[in-house]
């Protein structure tokens, strides 16, 4: 079978992404865990994995240089990324939220200003709605704006909601839930099909063991 | 502020010495074996009105073309496709014509917004063919034949795969259930990313029936050889996608029985574009691109925007892609090898003798280069 290249999401998502592929039967060793290489082959030699940003996972593999990728819900809903995502792998559960102060109105006619590192998932939820508001793009540390008074809410990624409450944040709407996703090339889904399909099958499998039900709602 | 003037726009790049001539290569030996086939170049306008490709690619295409007024007011667009001329033309000044009618072309589209992250160009070369006036299923086998011919001849024999699906069978569940465009399409989206997981949630809040949500999740993951129909045969009850799945078995048996089945791959799962495509859709992948070099189909209702409906069968290839690929894939090509491109060195003080000697070597067809 050919030699598929996998582009893993660094950070949050990468333990419990490895722990999923090793039960899978695709293994790397400590000593290569250990190491700081960016670029190791798993035990059987028949899987390479790459580890880079999760915001470049669906990069990665749009361009092909990753057959396949493991990265959440909420970077290919940023990305728009035109990849394959057959698998939900029912690991790494967040959410999407809007959040701002608890005493914040958030309809009418004034333009919000919303700070977020997700400006196109943000622009598309209030476009929705009809909303007019001005989107913020900031790269880290979110939740500090609108205590600082440099936007009215936010859109942000929420695990357990304390960095909100410790910022005085509530959440206001759910704009999707997330979880990892199994992401395929659309040219190494035909032209590797049969590693491409072992791939998914064995995955799938450990996903059904693990009972993983799937809550995630549509944006 | 002033720009630099070394700038070029985004999207657009040069083409230079050996990916210059590679690629006007590749154009000759695609153009050749449409002759092959009887197929008549045609060339359409650079710039058209917009309304053409409005009609002719549909609305949610047409609108990624760059667009101008002409000196009356109407919108003028420059080429986006190729495919809305021929069609236009075959209506019109070809009307009288004998049928099938086989037309092809090689020419440079622009658009203004590129496709996806991977396909980046805003100017690319697109080569294609049309086979207009015919329904049956050895015209669509016909193309394909062409389109195999081709990569074959190009010394992608062993690097290429065709995906073959029938937009019919999607449509015969689809159509089932009464959607709005927008709820249809983001059905589509799903199918065609192969997103199982959300695409059973949005079937779910749609009211879809038991079967038609178990048929449409699994199509999503049907893919393969002659198996691939008999799985679907057994999943999908409805009369509309039934017939459709008859038409892919004797196209199939086709493919069989001329020994491509290796090349070849059924993908139920393809679905990219629903609305322009009534029949056959295929997509061309090869070893080197990570996206699809080709595609095509049956669209019978892309003439009817002109005046008179006819059925018709045909596909295009990025020829800007198949050059990128050819020159990075260690392959034993058809092209003219470099090796063979040698120089005679002419020089002479004597301008008279120079050119004598020039001209004399260049009747004897040597590459010759003049020391100044």
């Amino acid at each position: 079978m050919q030699k598929l290249t996998i582009a893993v999401a660094k950070g949050r998502l990468q333990t419990e992404a490895l722990d999923l592929l090793a039960r899978a039967g695709l293994s790397v060793s400590s000593e290569m865990l250990a190491s700081r290489r960016l670029a190791v082959e798993d035990e059987s030699g028949r899987f390479r994995f790459i580890f880079v940003k999760p915001g470049d996972v669906p990069v990665y593999v749009e361009h092909g240089i990753a057959d396949c990728g493991v990265v959440g819900r909420d970077v290919l809903l940023e990305s728009e990324a035109d990849v394959l995502q057959p698998l939900t792998l029912g690991i790494g559960r967040c959410r999407m939220v809007v959040a701002a102060p608890s005493d914040m109105p958030l309809s009418g006619y004034r333009v919000l200003r919303v700070a977020t590192k997700y400006p196109r998932v943000t622009a598309r939820h209030f476009g929705l709605r009809g909303l007019s508001v001005e989107i913020i793009p900031l790269s880290g540390s979110v939740e500090v704006a609108p205590l600082l008074g440099l936007a009215d809410c936010i859109v942000d990624l929420v695990e357990t909601g304390r960095t909100l409450r410790d910022n005085g944040l509530v959440i206001v709407e759910v704009i999707a839930e997330s979880t990892a996703r199994l992401v395929i090339n659309r040219a190494s889904y035909q032209l590797k099909a049969e590693a491409v399909a072992h791939l998914i099958d064995s995955l799938s499998e450990i996903v059904a063991q693990g009972d993983v039900i799937s809550s995630e709602t549509t944006p | 502020m002033s720009e630099p003037l070394s700038k070029i726009p985004n999207g657009t790049r040069y083409y230079f010495a050996r990916e210059a001539r590679t690629r006007r290569s590749v154009e000759q030996i695609v153009m050749s074996v449409f002759d092959g086939w009887s197929y008549e170049e045609i060339t359409t306008p650079t710039v058209d009105y917009y309304s053409l490709f409005e009609h002719g690619m549909g609305r949610s295409q047409a609108h990624r073309a760059f667009r101008f007024t002409d000196t009356d007011g109407r919108l003028l667009a420059l080429r986006p496709d190729v495919t809305s001329g021929v069609a236009r033309a075959a209506v019109t000044i070809f009307a009288d014509r004998d049928r099938p009618l086989r037309l092809c072309y090689a020419a440079p589209v622009f658009r203004q917004q590129p496709q996806s992250h991977v396909e980046w160009r805003r100017e690319s070369t697109q080569t294609g063919c049309e086979l207009i006036g015919s329904n049956t299923s050895v015209a669509d086998m016909e193309v394909l034949a062409v389109a195999s011919e081709i990569l074959q001849n190009l010394g992608l024999g062993h690097n290429y795969q065709i995906t073959v699906n029938d937009v019919g069978i999607f449509k015969g569940i689809a159509t089932h259930q009464s959607l709005d465009e927008v709820s249809r399409d983001e059905m589509r989206q799903l199918v065609d990313s192969r997103n199982a997981a959300d695409l059973e949630r949005f079937l779910a809040q749609h009211g879809f029936a038991p079967e038609d949500r178990c048929a449409l999740t699994q199509l999503t993951r049907l893919s393969g050889k002659r198996e691939t129909l008999e799985r679907a045969r057994r999943l999908i009850p409805n009369a509309g996608s039934r017939e459709a799945l008859d038409r892919l078995d004797s196209l199939w048996s086709m493919i069989e029985s001329l020994d491509l089945a290796d090349r070849f791959e059924i993908d139920l799962g393809d679905v990219a574009r629903l609305d322009y495509y009534t029949g056959l859709t295929f997509n061309i992948y090869v070893n080197g691109a990570a996206a699809r070099i080709g595609n095509g189909g049956r669209y019978d209702g892309l003439t009817a925007a002109f005046g008179k409906a006819e059925p018709a069968v045909g596909f295009v290839l990025d020829l800007d892609a198949l050059t990128t690929v050819l020159l990075g894939l260690d392959v034993d090509t058809r092209l003219p090898k470099e090796s063979e491109r040698q120089m005679a060195l002419v020089t002479n003080s004597d301008p008279t003798l120079l050119f004598c000697e020039a001209r004399k070597k260049r009747a004897e067809g040597e590459r010759v280069l003049i020391k100044l």
